[in-house]
Parts: structure tokens; C-alpha cells; sequence
């Protein structure tokens, strides 16, 4: 385990959720239906994700100083409304759980104007060492601060579209 | 609607469906050296395309005005990493279908080495062209998904199907 970071960590956001994060649907993003393709939903996601490591102490000089990484294990989307190009999004951020070396984060993207939840997202995201590009524990200060964090939102109800597994729920369906 | 206003493909079931290849383009590595999480589901989504090719609800399908089709929910497992050039190879099993909606999954195999990099569950929902809503599938599509729905019918469900995220605690 790294004892310690060689550069300034930045001011810890303690609010739960966490809701720094902004963006705007890139012209590039949009798909053959009019709307912000799913795979760009992930990549805007990802974008929230690194800003919660950001806020723990792992941003760009935590890869480029070759001390580690952040991959992503798993990931689950619900799409829930349209995104079209142009549009500004808004992210809110709920740390679920973390342990040594994982943090299971959910998103929620909204339309930062209209307001409306566009898509949700879990994620499971876990600290890499550089050099061997294998799994390892936080760096102390990392843990420290997911330790602050997870005081301040382990008391957050849970969301209704965390933990859902994909089925098309038949009987449901026949009643509707 | 019986027949669409375009050919459809010959029919292919061989079972999971084994049509798709691809490369991890330049622009789809992120500053890790790999492939970036979001281009997985890219690289993912044109495997949909191959698979909406079989049942008639690709391109033309849009083109014409006719139908889309929506994703509703995506399930990814990043399994093994994949690097720049890589050859890929998805197939692609169905697991379930609806009226109006469709679950599967792929699975994304380095092509020339074998292993699986990474799985992706999907729900699609066809969509109405004009009111972006929800509809049954076309007459043609769904003759043809039933048909492919039960080519598939028999084989083993995935491993890595209805996961729920989480961090186990030992």
C-alpha cells in the first residue's frame, strides 16, 4: 500500500450525494435515432466516476506519476429518458460500499435544466497498482478520505434502481 | 406490418449467433493503455446491429422511417483487457423476448488469443418512428426472433446474466 501521495490533495466534498459533476452531450455522442447513443451514457458516467476519485486524491497526476490506476469491473445502466445533443447534464453521486480496494458507486444523470432523470448507473470501480496492472489496496490517504466519505453517506436511503438484475418480469407484464 | 420494404438477410441460427467482428480502433484507448469503458458498449452496440440485422430492424429500418429500437438497461463485466488493434470476436445469445422487447446477451472474445474481455446484458424495447414510443414488434421481426429466440432456447444460461452489482463481503 502506498503510505502517501506526492502531490496536494484537493479539498475534500463531503456533501451526500456528491453533485460537482456537469457536462453536456458532445454532437459526437448522438446516434442514428436522434439521441445520445447508450455507450455515451458510460463514457458520461465515467466522467462522474473520475470525479469522485478526484475528490478522494486519484486524478490525472495519480496515473501520470505512474503510481496507479482505476478500472472498472462491472457496470449497470437504466435509461431512462432521452438525451439529446446539446443537452446539460447534472450528476449526483452515492457511495454504496467500499472495502481495500473497491468502491461501488451510483450515479444519477440528469437534464440540468428540465430536471427529469435521464439514465441511473452502478459501478464497481477498484484501485490497480502500475507497475504489475494488478489489483491493490487504496493509498492511505485515499482510504482516509473514503472512510470521511462513507461516514457521510452510508446514512443516504438506498436508491430504488440500485441492485436491479434484468429480467422482463412476464407476470407484471400480464397484468398491466 | 408482414413484410418490410427492404430484403432481409438470409437467416442465420447457428446458436449463440457467432457474425460479429471488429478492431479496437486508436480513439477507443483511454489513458489507462486500454480500451475505455464506454467504447466496450460501442464496440457492443454494433454486435446489436449485426444481431436487429437477423430480424430486419438495422438501418433501414430507421431509414425508412419505419421503427427504432431503444435500449433500456445494460449489464457490463469488464472480464480481461484489450488493447489497440486488437481483433475481436461477439456472439450473441438471446434470453428472453416480449411483445415489444428483447434480452440478450454478448459476449466480446480477444479473437485470435480466445479469452472473454468482457460480457454485456441488454434490454431493447422497438420503438415506434413517429410517436418514440413504445411498440409490438413487426410481423417479420417477430417471426424471426421467435425463431432465433428458440435455435438459442437450448443453450446454457451465462454465467454472467442477471448479475447484481455489488461488493461481496467475505
Amino acid at each position: 500500500m502506498l503510505e502517501s501521495l506526492p502531490y496536494e490533495l484537493p479539498e475534500l466534498v463531503t456533501r451526500a450525494p456528491l453533485d460537482t459533476h456537469r457536462s453536456t452531450v458532445l454532437p459526437e455522442w448522438v446516434d442514428w435515432n436522434g439521441h445520445m447513443n447508450l455507450a455515451f451514457y458510460v463514457t458520461a458516467f465515467d466522467q462522474a466516476s473520475g470525479a469522485f476519485m478526484r475528490n478522494v486524491g486519484l486524478g490525472r497526476r495519480y496515473v501520470d506519476g505512474k503510481l496507479g490506476m482505476t478500472f472498472v469491473l462491472e457496470t449497470h445502466v437504466t435509461y431512462d429518458r432521452e438525451m439529446r445533443g446539446g443537452a446539460p447534464m447534472r450528476f449526483t453521486t452515492q457511495l454504496l460500499e467500499r472495502d481495500a480496494k473497491k468502491v461501488h458507486l451510483y450515479h444519477e444523470m440528469f437534464h440540468a435544466e428540465q430536471g427529469y432523470l435521464a439514465a441511473t448507473n452502478e459501478v464497481i470501480v477498484m484501485n490497480i497498482d502500475y507497475a504489475s496492472r494488478r489489483s491493490a489496496p487504496w493509498p492511505a490517504p485515499v482510504a482516509e478520505r473514503l472512510e470521511v466519505l462513507w461516514q457521510a453517506h452510508k446514512d443516504l436511503p438506498r436508491p430504488a434502481k440500485a441492485g436491479r438484475v434484468m429480467g422482463l418480469r412476464r407476470k407484471q407484464a400480464d397484468a398491466d | 406490418m408482414k413484410s418490410p420494404p427492404y430484403p432481409l438477410i438470409e437467416l442465420d441460427l447457428s446458436a449463440p449467433l457467432d457474425r460479429h467482428r471488429a478492431t479496437v480502433l486508436p480513439e477507443w484507448i483511454d489513458w489507462n493503455g486500454h480500451m475505455n469503458v464506454g467504447f466496450y458498449v460501442v464496440a457492443f452496440d454494433k454486435a446489436t446491429d449485426t444481431l436487429c440485422e437477423q430480424f430486419g430492424c438495422s438501418w433501414d429500418y430507421t431509414r425508412l422511417e419505419i421503427g427504432m429500437t431503444f435500449v433500456l438497461e445494460a449489464h457490463v463485466t469488464y472480464e480481461q483487457e484489450v488493447k489497440q488493434g486488437d481483433p475481436l470476436r461477439i456472439t450473441t445469445q438471446i434470453l428472453d423476448h416480449d411483445a415489444k422487447r428483447l434480452h440478450y446477451m454478448h459476449a466480446m472474445y480477444h479473437a485470435t488469443e480466445g479469452y472473454l474481455a468482457a460480457t454485456n446484458e441488454l434490454m431493447l424495447m422497438n420503438i415506434d418512428y413517429p410517436s418514440r414510443r413504445s411498440a409490438p414488434w413487426p410481423g417479420f421481426a417477430m417471426e424471426r426472433i421467435e425463431k432465433l429466440a428458440a435455435a438459442h432456447a437450448g443453450l446454457p444460461r451465462p454465467q454472467q446474466a442477471g448479475r447484481l452489482i455489488g461488493i461481496r463481503r467475505k
